[in-house]
């Protein structure tokens, strides 16, 4: 309990330094908002891959893969595809246009105040749906790992965040970032390599790749069951209560707990609701008839990732951060690079996860399997060490996606939205800035304290989807066609974000989360439907309207390349 | 031909400065470039990756080849993705570089 407790405050107090140290930096209004754009590619790239890496990346994929199997493995290929589309289509000219937020784009391209406000409601939804789930995590995790009340982590990583965003700002998160995608980097990998030596490589399970289903390992398994909960066997097995054996058929269903169920070695695992229970071949499979494994879902998850990503605004800010265009395409591909590196090694804990810890199938825990995997596989020093390592990685994924939100809600609130942007001093900008980053935190934290029922997943993907309606057919329009309208772009903004929302909402209240008809898929994960919605709407409202007055310095300010001499452009980018 | 008036030279820069009808051609010209190159990125990316979960449901054999013990199907997801996506991202930042550098010599050379 020690050790693991000892990480997470050494990863913590390495963060505080860093943000501290980071203050000295944060001098100039673009300091602030932009870390005076002087950042280079390979500490951007690592600020990039260290706030995107959240939650979702080091605990969730892992978790997904034991609980459901391998299709969960294209969240992380998506999670990676969106910084192609985002090198592709965004990353130079958002760079190029120089603008300071997402707003201050949509309103600099298109010359409208109110597709402005509309953009800053979009970016504060977006943002706030992400963050409430990230601090849940912590809460979550730190109760997992060191005992403590569900608060406690919320509180740690609120405060923590908190202050080192306000006194940092953009360039003391970015140093804090980039360390922490190495923490992340070294606290995944490092015992993924260390459990696969000490266990001389995959164990030979039917259950992982063959027929057979999981079974309690050669010394017994004892679960620990905190609340009553259904389970269901995947195949006939006895299992004991308070000293009495019982006997369970093959697909028998069975309400157990509060207390301790002891499966004999070699008997087999229930899994709890939500889990399908299935053999090791099924489980490998990486297209499935149904569930999230079925094609519809897969092509729909990955539109949601490869496009929600460039729509995403506390990674878009990032790209302001960059010196120029080429740069910024730079960057991006060294954060493919980065990403490449992470994603191989989460699958591991998920494959290991189902042979040695089928426990947590029984008290469906396994989103937890990257904090307790090495304890329980490598009894003694070695399992505890580990565990500290992948603690401190998770507290790491919280704190670095938790500070990029907060910076883009509040560079948003005190740039966008609090009394107009031009003339404000540095020093009335700086203490609005603190004063918005220390309140956007509170208000998130204390959702999350409220709302712990609620389903980290469902939040999570409001925003990707949300993202994806909205901003990307923002981005990519605006971007390349001249001929989209201030009026086009409200339309396709308003179309695309309500139909997601809706769609998720719907699927909330039906409980398509089961993921058993057709419209289930579309409705967990409407993004194939929304975005090309967004974008049809977009296309089909400015069309309707008006044609713009001259875009054409526009297209200069986003499409010119750099060094022509040009000095109207030089001055825009600065 | 030296009673002929020397005509006033303006450049591809001037024209682009001072956002003429010429200037925005040449931009457009260079806007087009680019949206070709990252729609052949996209088309690279789709058919790449577009097809894998469509290869894997039509060849289902895959599972029964094993490499390093686990089935070829599942290796596939991750395995060739993410090397992929940087390559493609390289080759796409290099010609997209290129593009700018020759617009660049455009409006410098003359």
């Amino acid at each position: 309990m020690i050790i693991p407790i000892a990480a997470v405050a050494a990863v913590t107090l390495g963060t505080v330094g860093i943000g501290v140290w980071g203050v000295r930096f944060a001098r100039s209004t673009s300091d602030l908002y932009v870390a005076s754009r002087a950042m280079s590619p390979w500490w951007n790239a690592a600020a990039v891959s260290g706030e995107y890496l959240s939650a979702a990346s080091f605990l969730g994929i892992a978790g997904l893969e034991m609980q459901i199997g391998v299709p969960a493995l294209w969240q992380a290929v998506g999670f990676a595809a969106g910084y192609l589309a985002l090198l592709l289509f965004v990353a130079a000219p958002l760079r190029r246009f120089g603008s300071y937020t997402l707003p201050d784009f949509a309103e600099g391209r298109l010359a409208s105040r109110r597709l402005r406000y509309l953009a800053v409601a979009a970016v504060l939804g977006i943002d706030t749906f992400y963050l409430i789930p990230q601090l849940k995590g912590a809460g979550i995790a730190f109760s997992e790992v060191a005992g403590a009340p569900y608060a406690a982590g919320i509180v740690v990583v609120a405060v923590v965040v908190a202050l080192y965003v306000a006194l940092g700002g953009m360039r003391g998160v970015t140093y804090v970032q980039a360390f922490q995608f190495w923490v992340k980097t070294v606290a995944i990998s490092i015992p993924a390599i260390a459990l696969l030596i000490y266990l001389g490589g995959l164990p030979d399970q039917s259950a992982l790749f063959a027929g057979g289903v999981p079974r309690a390992p050669a010394h017994g398994l004892v679960v620990s069951l905190d609340h009553r909960q259904t389970v269901q066997w995947p195949a006939a097995g006895t299992f004991e209560v308070g000293g009495r054996t019982f006997q369970a058929t093959a697909g028998e269903k069975l309400a157990l707990g509060p207390g301790r169920v002891s499966l004999a070695p070699g008997a087999v695992v229930p899994v709890a609701a939500g889990t399908p229970a299935q053999t090791g071949r099924d489980w490998a499979r990486p297209v499935q008839s149904r569930g999230e494994g079925a094609p519809l879902f897969i092509y729909s998850l990955l539109l949601a990732t490869f496009l929600g990503t460039m729509g995403l605004p506390h990674i878009l800010i990032r790209f302001y951060t960059n010196p120029d265009g080429p740069a910024a395409r730079a960057t991006t591909v060294r954060v493919l690079a980065l990403l490449a590196l992470f994603y191989v090694f989460p699958p591991v804990y998920g494959a290991l996860g189902r042979a040695l810890a089928p426990g947590l199938y029984m008290s469906g825990q396994t989103d937890t399997v990257v904090l307790q995997l090495p304890r329980l596989v490598w009894p003694g020093f070695g399992g505890q060490l580990l565990g500290a390592m992948t603690a401190a990685g998770a507290f790491a994924a919280f704190m670095s996606t938790s500070s990029g939100l907060l910076m883009s809600i509040a560079g948003t609130i005190s740039y966008d939205a609090w009394g107009g942007r031009g003339g404000a001093s540095l020093r009335l900008r700086r203490r609005r800035f603190r004063i918005v980053a220390t309140v956007g935190m509170a208000l998130p934290a204390v959702v999350a304290l409220a709302v712990r029922s609620v389903d980290i997943s469902i939040l999570v993907g409001w925003a990707f989807a949300l993202a994806a309606s909205t901003f990307c057919p923002l981005f990519v329009l605006g971007i390349w066609w001249p001929r989209l309208t201030a009026s086009g772009a409200a339309i396709g903004m308003v179309a695309g974000g309500l139909v997601a929302i809706g769609a998720i909402t719907a699927g909330v209240v039906v409980g398509a989360q089961a993921l058993t008809g057709p419209v289930d898929s579309i409705l967990t994960q409407p993004a194939i439907v929304s975005v090309p919605l967004g974008f049809v709407a977009m296309v089909v409202g400015s069309l309707a309207t008006t044609a713009p007055a001259d875009v054409s310095p526009q297209m200069l300010a986003l499409h010119a390349p750099e060094g022509l001499g040009l000095e109207v452009l030089d001055r825009a980018r600065a | 031909m030296s009673w002929r008036a020397p005509a006033v030279r303006r450049t591809p820069r001037d024209e682009l400065a001072e956002e003429t009808a010429h200037g925005q051609l040449y931009l457009a010209q260079l806007r087009r470039a680019q949206l070709e190159l990252s729609l052949l990125g996209l088309v690279a990316f789709g058919g790449l990756i577009g097809s894998l979960p469509l290869l894997l449901v039509l060849i289902p054999g895959l599972e029964h080849i094993r490499v390093l013990g686990i089935p070829l199907s599942a290796l596939l997801v991750v395995g060739p993705s993410f090397p992929m996506f940087v390559a493609i991202g390289a080759i796409y930042r290099r010609r997209a570089d290129a593009l700018d550098e020759s617009f660049r010599d455009l409006i410098r050379d003359e």
